[in-house]
């Protein structure tokens, strides 16, 4: 599904986060993107969610170069979540996730509502509905900011270090959670967490100073870490 | 949604601005345009219908006639009286103003229309043992500012302390505090003054000296000088400058018949404070409007000033900087006689660019506060960059920005106060001219404050209640 050829990515002040990296991320998977701080994995999901241009190299969504697709079909095939969730604090639950489909599919109010008011069942968060992000915990206000991405119904979803504000037990029942919700999107997990990712993700890589040290089950990656 | 209120809003400003723009529109061909301050009774004062009245607006209807053109006449301050005749703002000034050298250098006068003299007054008790000017060494003696007694004074008793006073008023308070020993004032105003405001000031020694009081014309407007001459000496021949003059100053008729100066009545205050704040409100929301409308783009400017913003941007910031360094005082006047512009549109367009770069400032401070996360997270929803700033951004922005955005909106409001610099019929100019015949400056500055007081203290009360109301709804800025 996301094919990465020969991706390089420097920075301003001649740091090199990405070095001619060569990838394909499956699908039906949550893939996990592991790596220490500086091993360049945020700079690659930044080159995947196209918030920065890489200098060299190509990202094709089944076989689409992501950077000659058009902004909005783009937007609505991949689905970003940052590690700061980002969620509209003037706005509420609700509002927070019809914002896009209303103005993107000029879907109107009340269906979109209806769909958003599915959309919370099945996160098993409905009763938030007409809570502002203030009034929120961390963990649910993660399945608010998925949730959120989630209702485009896009092909792939990247989530950039969702544990890092939840406590162990939160983080456990995150990762059943998401495995619940892989059936019908593709997760890419960017964590530093590799306890998570062993829960979490089935596939994934491990990154350092730009490049892949180890790709393939996650089992395998994760043994080969240790083992490193 | 805040944002989407403030859109509705939008159309309002628009309309009033075209309303301003007709207003601009005046004849003048037709027409005779004479200034004066209406603070100068007897000579030109709003009698008790709270229309102009006295002797100069009298002259002026007459010269008026015999020029065969509408009379017009707008009251303005005296300190830039010469200063509007030069930027053309009316064709003459018929407001008793004496003929001087320095003044010649930059008008020219009629003939003389009446002569006057200096006189000075000094409480009857004569504290001070003053019996003539002569007498007054080391004494602070007060004349009006911008009258030309004060020069006269400095040059031939350099030991008298001059002080100059806003108005006649002022100089009755300081008199019965006893902090000035006596005043210069031309003879017939003063003995008509006292009289009227019931003061026990008496005229003592000599005139000073006497003066010629003429019509000052622009430099350029000989044909109508010509006209003017013709005008006053017709009118000296066939007696009508005679009647005009006994009118106010003979002794016949005076005390009966139509009473030529006297107080208002209750209703006629009442009815020019209300009409004067009614001007003040709208010149106060025309303009702040106006500033919201444009301090959004400004704001803007101010924040995203790379790339091909940059140079704009630099120029916004250098702009807004300077209105925000220079006197609104200053401003005014530039525009009006700067700019040339009438004086509603000026004070309109000068607060509304005040009203603008304030509320930049404060837009500005919004923007960037919010959180950068906000833009990136609505730009990854796909939501296109105006979508991104109309639902994400601006809403967060303006609430940040309210506060502020309120403060200013009072600020403004107190700041109309100005306009009445410019000849503008406001709030304060209305009490001027209230006080300038009833000489209760006490009772209608404190109306007038009160007033303003009761628009801006509500305003006050809505910013606190509006900022808990955001905060009670569960948007809190970290």
């Amino acid at each position: 599904m996301i094919k990465i050829e020969n991706l390089s990515y420097t920075y301003g002040d001649g740091t090199q986060a990405i070095k001619n990296l060569n990838i394909s991320f499956p699908s039906e998977h949550i893939f996990a993107i592991m790596g220490f701080s500086g091993s360049g994995k945020t700079t690659l999901l930044n080159c995947i969610s196209r918030f920065i241009k890489p200098q060299q190299g190509k990202i094709f969504l089944d076989n689409q170069n992501i950077f000659e697709m058009d902004v909005k079909s783009f937007r609505e095939a991949i689905g970003v979540v940052f590690q700061a969730l980002n969620l509209f604090p003037h706005m509420t639950v609700l509002e927070n996730m019809t914002l896009a489909p209303c103005r993107l599919r000029r879907i109107n109010e009340k269906d979109a509502k209806n769909s958003a008011r599915e959309m919370l069942e099945r996160l098993g968060i409905l009763e938030l509905a007409d809570h502002y992000p203030s009034q929120v915990s961390g963990g649910q206000a993660q399945r608010v900011a998925i949730g959120r991405g989630l209702m485009l119904k896009p092909r792939l979803m990247l989530l950039d270090e969702p544990t890092s504000a939840l406590d162990a037990r939160t983080t456990e029942d995150f990762s059943r959670w998401i495995r619940e919700l892989q059936s019908d999107t593709n997760f890419i997990v960017v964590t530093h967490d590799l306890e998570f990712a062993r829960t979490a993700a089935s596939k994934g890589m491990f990154m350092s100073e730009g490049e892949i040290v180890e790709s393939g089950n996650i089992d395998g990656v994760l043994r080969h870490i240790k083992r490193g | 949604m805040c944002f989407i209120m403030s859109m509705k809003r939008l159309k309002v400003p628009v309309l009033l601005m075209s309303m301003v723009c007709a207003i601009t529109l005046s004849a003048t061909s037709d027409e005779f345009v004479t200034a004066l301050t209406g603070k100068f009774p007897p000579f030109n004062y709003y009698n008790e219908g709270g229309d102009l009245a006295g002797f100069d607006v009298d002259v002026s209807r007459e010269i008026a006639k015999r020029l065969k053109k509408e009379l017009r006449i707008v009251t303005t301050e005296w300190d830039g009286i010469i200063a509007g005749l030069l930027a053309g703002k009316y064709d003459a000034i018929v407001a008793s103003m004496a003929i001087t050298p320095e003044r010649k250098q930059s008008v020219n006068f009629s003939e003389p229309y009446y002569r006057s003299g200096a006189q000075m007054f000094v409480h009857r008790d004569n504290p001070n043992h003053i019996y003539s000017i002569d007498e007054c060494s080391g004494l602070r003696i007060a004349v009006v500012l911008g009258e030309t007694y004060q020069q006269f004074l400095e040059k031939n008793y350099p030991d008298i302390e001059v002080v100059t006073l806003k108005s006649t008023v002022s100089i009755f308070e300081m008199m019965e505090q006893q902090r000035i020993a006596g005043f210069v004032t031309d003879r017939l105003v003063g003995l008509w003054q006292i009289k009227n405001a019931g003061r026990s000031f008496v005229p003592v020694g000599e005139m000073l000296y006497t003066e010629s009081i003429g019509i000052p014309v622009r430099k350029d407007s000989n044909k109508l000088l010509k006209q003017i001459n013709r005008s006053i000496s017709d009118m000296k021949v066939d007696g009508t400058m005679d009647k005009i003059y006994q009118k106010y100053f003979g002794t016949v008729g005076v005390a009966e018949g139509e009473s030529a100066v006297g107080g208002m009545t209750f209703s006629i205050i009442a009815n020019k404070l209300l009409k004067g704040f009614a001007i003040t409100l709208l010149i106060a929301f025309l303009a702040i409007s106006l500033g919201f409308l444009f301090s959004i783009p400004t704001g803007l400017l101010l924040v995203y000033n790379s790339g091909f913003w940059a140079l704009p941007s630099r120029i916004i910031r250098m702009f807004v900087d300077f209105i925000r360094g220079t006197p609104v005082l200053i401003q005014l006047l530039f525009v009006w006689l700067g700019l040339g512009l009438k004086a509603f549109p000026a004070a309109i367009i000068t607060l509304g660019i005040c009203a603008m770069c304030y509320m930049a400032e404060a837009v500005r401070a919004g923007l960037i506060s919010v959180a950068p996360g906000q833009a990136l997270a609505a730009r990854a929803l796909g939501l296109s960059s105006f979508d991104r700033f109309r639902f994400v951004i601006w809403p967060q922005a303006f609430r940040i920005a309210l506060p502020s955005l309120m403060n200013n909106v009072v600020a403004l409001i107190k700041d109309t106060a100005l306009v009445s610099i410019i000849s503008i019929p406001e709030l304060i100019r209305e009490a001027q001219s209230i006080i300038s015949v009833t000489f209760e400056p006490h009772k209608y500055y404190l109306i007038a404050a009160l007033m303003f007081f009761a628009v801006t203290f509500p305003l006050m009360k809505l910013s606190g209640r509006i900022e808990r109301a955001i905060q009670a709804k569960g948007f809190k800025h970290d």
